[in-house]
């Protein structure tokens, strides 16, 4: 059996490019068989809104459907369905809890299976990992 | 190389074909072989390594046409 590796993400930024990076290093990471925790705080929350989807940063927006059909194009699911599919595999997605209560953000507004963890929680998670990583 | 099933994943960029990948060894029976073809060039280097992560055995690799294929045993 081999041995099984643990993943550790925060995501900080809720723009449609940090969105995409951590769920198909997530996707990929749970397909080949580790554990993936990804801890989302301050707008990296916004990802976790289930009626939002995510938009490229500043002036580039305007340019995030073309983004979408073209990765369509090349087999890539858009946001919402990668998060599903994230959840689906096992990923673990964490919401801070400051974060919610500093945005407004309630639980049902967000993808079911989200769970809500403190930075003590994801700290604990993070120090066993085999890898940390920072996507903001 | 004799193979139980295919995989194509022709067409589709990291990480599909190694998330479609995934999904398809499940269902398969351990000692069987999956053959995957895809056009993705980071394949060339992703399926060894999530072979290798996951404790299947990649048996075979050929590059033929613009595609690779890959023949994997299911090991676990």
């Amino acid at each position: 059996m081999v041995e099984t590796k643990k993943i550790a993400i925060v995501v900080s930024e809720g723009t449609f490019d940090k969105g995409m990076m951590s769920m198909m290093i997530a996707n990929t990471a749970a397909s080949m068989g580790m554990e993936v925790h990804i801890f989302h705080t301050f707008f990296g929350l916004n990802l976790l809104k289930k009626s939002k989807s995510p938009k490229l940063a500043g002036m580039f927006r305007l340019f995030t459907g073309s983004f979408v059909k073209k990765m369509k194009k090349i087999g890539v699911d858009n946001y919402s369905e990668q998060m599903k599919m994230a959840l689906d595999l096992g990923v673990n997605i964490y919401a801070c809890n400051t974060t919610l209560a500093l945005l407004g953000v309630k639980k049902e507004d967000m993808y079911d299976g989200v769970k809500i963890l403190g930075a003590a929680g994801f700290l604990d998670i993070a120090v066993d990992a085999d890898s940390t990583m920072f996507i903001g | 190389m004799l193979k139980d099933e295919t995989l194509d994943a022709r067409g589709l960029m990291c990480p599909m074909p190694i998330v479609k990948l995934s999904k398809k060894i499940k269902e398969l029976p351990v000692g069987k072989v999956l053959e995957l073809i895809a056009d993705d060039v980071g394949s060339k280097e992703d399926v060894p390594a999530w072979a290798k992560r996951t404790g299947n055995k990649l048996e075979e690799m050929n590059e033929e046409g613009g595609a690779f294929y890959f023949y994997i045993r299911k090991v676990q």
